[in-house]
């Protein structure tokens, strides 16, 4: 059985199931998603703070601007045949020197995935 | 006053009001999208869908913008296929597809037809899911010629692929993003 599609009308494989036996693929970058974009007291979460791995600068972060990103988490319920859900937004642009990006998400991310891993995919490749 | 000029005679019927002559926007023929550093003949890297991590070569830009692709099918299993530039990633090694005759091959190739359309039906509309007799007959003509033109395709490109050390290999394997990669240092 292939993987079900997720968002948008465009097929997007985001859990492989294994009809293949060798080992499976990543095309998708880790970024931990470590908080919202704020001040001490107030904060926006339109804005999600990412850190992608391997990412320590505002130039190497360039690459990834624009680039889709999912959250993935599993709930109770089947929808769409699974049980696996996703929130999926860009990576819109950059913040800080080191690296760390920000993201804007077709729905808030919630507090839960604070510190959980996010994907950040390969496309749109604007080379 | 509309601004165009009237093609039809006007006879002894008058308009009683002034009517708006709705504006046409002047449709140019439709430009396919702009070929970013990608050349018949590259390899490409695809990102996303069945096939993501595949390496296939890139044989024509089709009218609607898409890319043509192909695995060669029997390499990497990757059929002529359509797809979006902005989900590929081009390599730097190139293939010489001098013998390769995509020309034939257009959007209208991967139109789904009816019979496709149908072919999930459940529930319901299982019964519109079942094929007539002429409509089986016509399906499995339709494979037979598009594995006609696969194989028509992919025999030439497989011999040049046979040629270069380590190409066949090179397009069987998938690309995959590992502990230490960083993607925005690589080359491709």
């Amino acid at each position: 059985m292939k993987s079900e599609q997720q968002q948008k009308g465009v097929t997007k494989t985001v859990k492989k199931v294994k009809v293949n036996k060798k080992a499976p693929v990543r095309l998708w970058v880790k970024a931990v998603f470590t908080g919202f974009r704020r001040s001490k007291v107030q904060q926006n979460e339109n804005q999600a703070l990412l850190k992608i791995q391997h990412v320590d600068d505002v130039s190497s972060s360039r690459f990834y601007w624009g680039k889709r990103v999912a959250y993935i988490y599993k709930a109770h319920s089947l929808k769409n045949n699974t049980k696996f859900r996703t929130i999926w937004g860009r990576v819109s642009r950059s913040h800080g020197s080191n690296g760390i990006v920000i993201a804007r998400f077709n729905k808030n991310l919630p507090p839960r995935a604070i510190g959980s891993t996010l994907r950040v995919f390969l496309y749109p490749n604007r080379a | 006053m509309p601004a165009k000029k009237r093609t039809t005679r006007i006879g002894n019927w008058y308009k009683s009001d002034d009517e708006k002559v709705h504006f046409v926007r002047r449709r140019k023929a439709p430009r396919p999208s702009q070929l970013r550093k990608i050349s018949p003949g590259q390899v490409l890297i695809l990102l996303a869908g069945r096939f993501q991590g595949k390496r296939v070569v890139f044989l024509k830009q089709l009218k609607s913008g898409l890319l043509l692709v192909t695995g060669p099918f029997k390499i990497n299993g990757v059929p002529l296929k359509r797809v979006n530039q902005a989900y590929v990633i081009p390599t730097s090694t190139k293939v010489d597809i001098k013998g390769v005759d995509a020309s034939k091959i257009e959007d209208e190739y991967f139109k789904r037809t009816e019979a496709q359309r149908r072919k999930n039906e459940k529930g319901f509309w299982a019964k519109r899911g079942e094929l007539t007799e002429e409509q089986q007959v016509a399906e499995k003509k339709r494979l037979d010629e598009k594995r006609k033109t696969q194989k028509s395709i992919d025999d030439a490109l497989v011999a040049t692929i046979r040629k270069t050390s380590l190409l066949k290999q090179y397009l069987g394997a998938r690309f995959s993003i590992g502990k230490t990669t960083r993607p925005h240092d690589l080359i491709f």
